[in-house]
């Protein structure tokens, strides 16, 4: 397994090969440099998230030439809506992961007749598994895994097959089982437990 | 099934796109109001965008070559200004969509032979050497550019134009075979920053976001390609919020039986 350096404590150390941006500019800067359409900016953020964004979509997508694809729009719309990026209104990684995770999502929805869809549903065991194995792997990820044992088992399995599975909260609670009202305070309250337990709390 | 929730209690839903249809567009509607969820939602991003630092996995190397190229080409939006509220691309007009126009070819082409309009021949051929300018790469054709490949050289490629209510003329090349379509388009009327056009299929049920469409070059807009063509649907055509929505919010400025 390559070993991924871009963990969520290392996305504000510079990481530029030979860009124009000077090392030490954090992400937020580096996108006020692509509003302006800098190229190397852009690719010094590249640098820095494309493996959150390329996992998170994979996760999502499955298919790896899909994934690559998502990948690729993804990053398109960095590019395009930088100046869209508001520093006030979240961290630079949250807003590009919200750009990643909503087109994936976006695109395995438009993609799936209903009947494959309930195909997807049967074989969310494994995705699941999948997923707690890549969570663990690399211990970079060790504190995200801690702080998702904090949470109680359904919102853990609400949260991960939500975000994990690009499954709605419907769509969880049929799979879990559980009124789907459930699911989604469920979701609410371990996002809520995750976020304090990482000091992600703005 | 679909109890009504309330709005506030969906909050960690929305956060990881948990929302489908009708529950994130009336969430979205609440959200504009509501400024304690905004900073609600803010907050639970930061959460969700750990979870994807910990999914974290390395893209292919290929991936940034494509990324620089297809930069150079994508126009970047201008930066939001508060107070400015251009006006939405909405006017009063017939309910039925502007006039259409199919071309049907047996032959794998995609070049029309008769009856099309100047800007859907500058539209093809636009998409044509789009294609090929894309596709001989070190690591092969990007799977956008082997996707519209496909598209146009399939056995039962289809052409069709229409005009778009807000101005503009629209190319789609379509395949069921491929279950693709590639959609570009010209002369679209410019929005503002804060708004995009969104590409659907509309089928019997669902209506299915099919992509937003890239800012205009030179008056060209795309070639975007769309996959998970069923038969029966027709593809159609809104103004969106910038970042696109799930379901259209706005009325079809075109509505194309495929």
């Amino acid at each position: 397994m390559t070993s991924v350096e871009t963990g969520p404590d290392r996305l504000s150390l510079p990481r530029s090969r030979g860009t124009a941006a000077p090392p030490g500019v954090d992400l937020a800067a580096l996108l006020a440099l692509v509003a302006k359409g800098d190229q190397a900016a852009f690719e010094a953020v590249y640098d820095r998230v494309a493996a959150p964004v390329f996992g998170t979509v994979r996760s999502v997508v499955r298919d790896p030439a899909l994934s690559e694809e998502v990948t690729q729009e993804v990053f398109v719309e960095v590019w395009r809506a930088a100046s869209r990026f508001d520093e006030c209104k979240g961290s630079p990684l949250a807003w590009v992961a919200t750009i990643a995770h909503r087109r994936a999502v976006d695109r395995v929805r438009s993609e799936q007749r209903s009947a494959e869809r309930d195909r997807r549903a049967a074989s969310s065991v494994i995705a699941y598994d999948d997923v707690a194995e890549t969570v663990e792997d690399n211990l970079d990820r060790e504190r995200v895994r801690r702080c998702l044992g904090t949470l109680t088992d359904l919102q853990r399995e609400a949260v991960t097959l939500a975000y994990y599975g690009g499954y709605t909260y419907r769509e969880v609670a049929r799979l879990l089982g559980v009124p789907a009202g459930t699911v989604n305070t469920r979701m609410r309250d371990g996002l809520i437990r995750l976020r304090d337990c990482l000091g992600a709390g703005r | 099934m679909s109890g009504r929730p309330e709005p506030h209690t969906l909050a960690g839903a929305y956060a990881m796109d948990a929302l489908d249809g009708r529950d994130r567009a009336r969430f979205e509607r609440h959200l504009a109001r509501c400024r304690e969820c905004a900073r609600e939602v803010a907050g639970l991003h930061e959460a969700t965008a750990r979870l994807a630092a910990a999914a974290a996995a390395q893209p292919p190397p290929a991936l940034k070559e494509l990324l620089r190229a297809e930069t150079a080409r994508t126009r970047q939006l201008p930066p939001a200004i508060a107070g400015s509220r251009a006006a939405p691309a909405r006017r009063p007009g017939r309910a039925a969509p502007a006039g259409s126009r199919r071309t049907r070819t047996r032959r794998p082409a995609w070049v029309p032979r008769l009856g099309l309009t100047l800007a859907g021949i500058a539209v093809a051929a636009g998409i044509a050497v789009w294609a090929v300018a894309s596709a001989p790469r070190p690591s092969g054709p990007s799977p956008r550019a082997r996707a519209i490949a496909a598209v146009l050289t399939a056995p039962d490629v289809t052409m069709m134009h229409a005009r778009v209510r807000t101005g503009g003329t629209a190319t789609v090349v379509m395949s069921h075979h491929e279950r693709s379509l590639v959609f570009a388009a010209a002369g679209l009327r410019a929005l503002p920053a804060s708004q995009c056009y969104e590409l659907w299929l509309v089928g019997p049920g669902l209506d299915r976001p099919a992509g937003l469409l890239p800012m205009p070059s030179h008056g060209m807009t795309g070639p975007v390609i769309a996959s998970g063509l069923r038969s029966g649907d027709k593809l159609g055509l809104t103004v969106e919020p910038a970042m696109g929505t799930r379901h259209p919010t706005t009325r079809m400025l075109l509505v194309l039986a495929l």
